[in-house]
């Protein structure tokens, strides 16, 4: 019995110095990449809200960093309101909103100032293969409705059809629920994801799906609708005969200062507005 | 001196006029207030959350009736008429518990029934360990792996529309109720006296006869616990949940169909919290529902620990049994006419709920096996039986099996040099992973470095200081209770507390000490295991030998209790490596270039990148699988680490 409580004991030791040595080689990361970059040169800039924008900011924000070592951008999602209150609190020094601000908003928070990085336009998405090609706003709104239910009401096939949408606190439903569904309610049986990814994701493997995002999301993995015979695509917003199209957003307390502003002057830059058509957005400058 | 041998264990030592005047006795005094202090903490946590859900969640019911919150049907909060019902979501989240029970209790208790009766013991060290694995695997591996293989596999399989419904939540929450269902079912199994057995056996009984009338009776009141702690995880789960029902805020229709969307309490606050606008109606009412949530679990864990109480006054009383469950019920199942009125009871609900053709299917299904099981002889009997019960193994087996290999065949690719040790690229499709590894190594490191010595110190109080009182008696459940709190609302409490009312804005901190909040209760469980397993001898010994009580604890007490503590603390290492509710609104961001250097620096992490890779962003299939393979190899690694650990120990300590 010594001979074995010895050796466990051992292997407590030997335990505890594996988790010390873990916390240990955590702790000396943080000391190595401290001491390589002295923390007073980096220049922190926080960049957040709606998923929409998300992707301009963070490419942006890549090739900004890229000519910049000093500066370290972070991005993150939560969508607009999120976005336009985290500026707002002080949270975040830049908050994306794919939508204006509300009038509660800028009761709450007077100094936002907008700065409109790009322009998009909303599309309808369905599965890949399906033969629809192009709907109407009023079918669109009927298919959301819940009215039509099956594609073979809009000149499809025989195939029940899933509702995908966003979830309540997303801008673009907001936006979708203005300019296409009139304000009326969608139907309760609609899936909701809490991004344009996400529903992306779930239009791709979902044959009977149809879903709306972005027009930044849309790639060969899923089809874009044309609404009214106009197809989605940067020109036909840029030239205004596409319906569905806003303004993307970024807010600033007060007007932009230092980083917060070389880093807006860059996305607007002809650079960064290269960045914005890269992504699938309508440039604005 | 010799006077703290006799108020050893009691809690009299500060009343003691004698012992205050020894050398040493402040110093004593004292640390037996820190150790007083730590274990409130649990107590003043769950007293805090409640508070703060309470705050930002009553609003709501100024604006809204209550009746109305809790049986409004429509749950549109940003409609030009908004509806705050919410009985789509609470419905949804009974749904899909119930299925989950369903599929997990019989798998639960046929495996617990193997663990402890039919296997031997080099297979039983080899099958428990796997059982615990699934408890080890995080819920949001398994989101991503209902997300991109189950809902694909439902859909074609069925037929139908879309894959995303109550039975794919369903059937993730089963696999995660599982290990907790398995542990206290075998636990339970495994208090039953020997006596029985041998008495049964004596009698002529054959194994199953044993098994079935007389071990599993006797265990009824735990395993009934076991399945109570199995609904409680099943309704807190809010990862995997959301990612695979849908999020549809409808009541299934019919109400028996299982292929049909629907959405939990637990799925609305993960997919709308983060974007709600603080302070208005909807961010209140989302509080609310996180309140209902919040009342639901306390009222399933208190009454798991009301039979867990029976359970334990039965034991240690010797005879005593617990009525509620031996006697009423089944003095009133022996009753002929009282048993004919619940089956008619039962058939008309069920005809209410399904209707009158499916109803008669499950009837005649029923009858028929009734009638088969007359029929067979005992050994027949016993042969489906154990039959049935390594089948359910195999089911769980195969559970295990199926995920461990989606995700190691489709991750390895994925991982080379660059993916380990680089900064992400293009939303996360290109570059590696590294600031996220990082990051969840802080986050969980500041979490075990502030839970740890509260967590010990609680134990040590409850166990080496005090008599069982009013006072444990309440610190105790106050940590099953908070042990029982879901993580989402954990997450809700760090954001309204620490992010918000404390100002810490997003950050490390914050969710270190959410994080540490939740694994509190595992380390003080485990903790006082250790302690309790240190024989009374050793202390008296020491005592005697004029050691103080402190020099006691920490000299004697301490070392062999040593190894019980740390299986403890890297169990909950693992457990918070894996979470992503605590964290996603309180400490996380996607992206970000430098490492965190001050607590109040954002993080990225493991879990958090994988939620945003599989559900934000499309093309990022082989790196979402990477992430799943080291984010399972590190917890999975830290679980196998405490079962050696464990293992060892009990093989080599013998007092």
């Amino acid at each position: 019995m010594n001979s074995e409580k010895k050796s466990s004991s051992g292997i407590i030791a030997a335990g505890i110095v594996a988790v010390f040595a873990l916390i240990v080689v955590a702790a000396c990361f943080s000391g190595c990449t401290g001491n390589s970059q002295s923390p007073a040169e980096i220049q922190t800039l926080s960049v957040s809200g709606s998923t929409t924008v998300l992707p301009i900011a963070e490419a942006c924000g890549e090739a900004y960093m890229v000519a910049h070592k000093d500066a370290d951008i972070q991005v993150s999602g939560g969508g607009s309101s999120a976005g336009v209150q985290a500026v707002g609190e002080g949270t975040a020094d830049i908050g994306m909103a794919s939508r204006d601000l509300k009038s509660s908003e800028s009761e709450t928070y007077p100094g936002l100032e907008q700065h409109v990085v790009a322009k998009d336009g909303i599309a309808v998405i369905v599965y890949k293969t399906n033969p629809v090609s192009g709907l109407s706003t009023e079918q669109v709104k009927a298919i959301y409705k819940g009215e039509i239910t099956n594609w073979k009401d809009v000149g499809g096939d025989e195939m029940e059809i899933v509702l995908v949408g966003r979830d309540s606190a997303s801008g673009t439903r907001e936006f979708f629920y203005e300019k296409v569904m009139g304000k009326e309610d969608f139907a309760a049986t609609q899936l909701e994801k809490n991004s344009n990814g996400a529903v992306k994701q779930t239009v791709e493997q979902t044959p009977g799906a149809i879903g709306y995002v972005s027009m930044g999301y849309l790639d060969n993995t899923i089809k874009g609708l044309k609404m009214y015979n106009i197809e989605a695509n940067v020109a036909n917003v840029l030239n205004g005969s596409y319906p569905v199209a806003r303004s993307l957003n970024m807010f600033t307390n007060g007007p932009a200062t230092g980083l917060a502003k070389e880093y807006l002057d860059f996305i607007l830059s002809a650079d960064g507005q290269a960045i914005v058509t890269e992504e699938g957005y309508v440039t604005v400058a | 001196m010799t006077n703290q041998t006799i108020d050893y264990h009691g809690d009299q030592v500060s009343g003691i006029a004698s012992s205050m005047g020894a050398r040493g006795s402040l110093k004593e005094r004292s640390i037996r207030y820190v150790w007083l202090i730590t274990a409130l903490v649990g107590i003043v946590a769950l007293f805090f959350i409640f508070v703060f859900l309470l705050k930002d969640g009553f609003p709501i019911f100024l604006d809204i009736p209550v009746t109305e919150f809790l049986f409004g049907t429509s749950w549109n909060p940003t409609s030009v008429n908004p509806g705050y019902g919410t009985m789509p979501l609470w419905v949804g989240t009974i749904l899909v518990t119930i299925g989950a029970i369903l599929i997990a209790a019989p798998l639960g208790i046929a495996s617990a029934i193997f663990i402890s009766e039919m296997a031997s013991y080099r297979v039983r060290s080899i099958v428990k360990p796997v059982v615990e694995l699934l408890a080890g695997i995080p819920s949001v591996v398994y989101g991503f792996f209902g997300l991109i293989v189950l809902t694909d596999f439902l859909r074609v399989f069925f037929n139908i529309p879309s894959g995303e419904c109550w039975l794919a939540g369903s059937i993730l929450l089963a696999v995660m109720a599982l290990p907790t269902i398995v542990s206290v079912a075998e636990d339970a199994i495994n208090a039953v006296p020997k006596e029985y057995r041998e008495g049964s056996f004596g009698l002529g009984a054959n194994k199953w006869q044993t098994i079935s009338k007389i071990v599993l009776p006797a265990a009824i009141s735990g395993i009934t616990a076991a399945i109570i702690l199995g609904i409680g995880r099943a309704v807190g789960e809010t990862m995997a949940v959301m990612m695979v029902t849908g999020n549809a805020a409808i009541i299934p229709d019919p109400i028996y169909n299982m292929l049909s969307p629907v959405r939990t309490l637990t799925g609305t606050l993960g997919i709308e919290i983060g974007e709600v606008a603080v302070g208005s109606t909807h961010y209140h009412a989302l509080f609310g529902v996180a309140l209902l949530l919040l009342l639901i679990t306390l009222f399933i864990n208190l009454f798991a620990i009301y039979i867990m109480n029976k359970l334990k006054s039965r034991q240690s009383g010797g005879g005593k049994t617990s009525r509620f469950f031996q006697w009423n019920l089944r003095d009133l199942w022996e009753k002929k006419t009282i048993r004919h009125i619940l089956l008619l009871a039962v058939f008309i609900v069920m005809v209410l709920i399904f209707g009158i053709v499916i109803s008669c299917i499950i009837c005649a299904i029923c009858g028929f096996l009734w009638f088969v099981d007359s029929r067979l002889n005992s050994q027949q009997k016993e042969k489906t039986a154990f039959i049935l019960i390594i089948a359910a193994l195999l089911v769980v087996f195969f559970a295990l099996a199926v995920i461990l290999y989606d995700i190691i065949i489709n991750g390895l690719p994925a991982i080379n040099w660059e993916f380990l040790t680089g900064s992400p690229k293009d939303l996360g499709r290109e570059g590696g992973i590294f600031p996220a590894i990082i990051g969840t190594l802080y986050l969980v490191g500041g979490a075990i470095m502030i839970a740890l010595p509260i967590g010990i110190g609680s134990a040590i109080y409850l166990i080496e200081y005090t008599k069982e009182n009013l006072l444990t008696k309440i610190i105790r459940t106050g940590v099953d209770l908070l042990n029982g709190t879901p993580s989402i609302v954990f997450g809700l409490f760090g954001f309204t507390f620490l992010v918000l009312y404390l100002d810490y804005g997003v950050c490390m901190l914050a969710g270190q000490i959410t994080l540490a909040l939740m694994i509190l209760p595992t380390i003080i469980r485990t903790t006082e295991e250790a302690l309790r397993s240190v024989p009374d001898s050793l202390r008296e010994g020491s005592l005697a030998m004029g050691a103080t009580k402190w020099q006691t604890i920490y000299r004697v007490v301490l070392p062999p209790a040593a190894s019980g503590i740390l299986t403890g603390a890297i169990l909950s290492i693992g457990r918070a490596a894996g979470e992503t509710a605590p964290i996603m609104f309180t400490a996380v961001v996607f992206s970000q270039r430098f490492l965190p250097d001050s607590v109040f620096d954002p993080v990225m992490a493991l879990p958090y990148h994988l939620f945003v890779l599989s559900t934000n962003v499309p093309g990022s299939t082989t790196n979402q699988y990477g992430t799943a393979l080291v984010l399972i190899t590190l917890v999975i690694g830290l679980y196998l680490i405490a079962i050696i650990i464990r293992n060892h120990f009990h093989k080599h300590t013998r007092w």
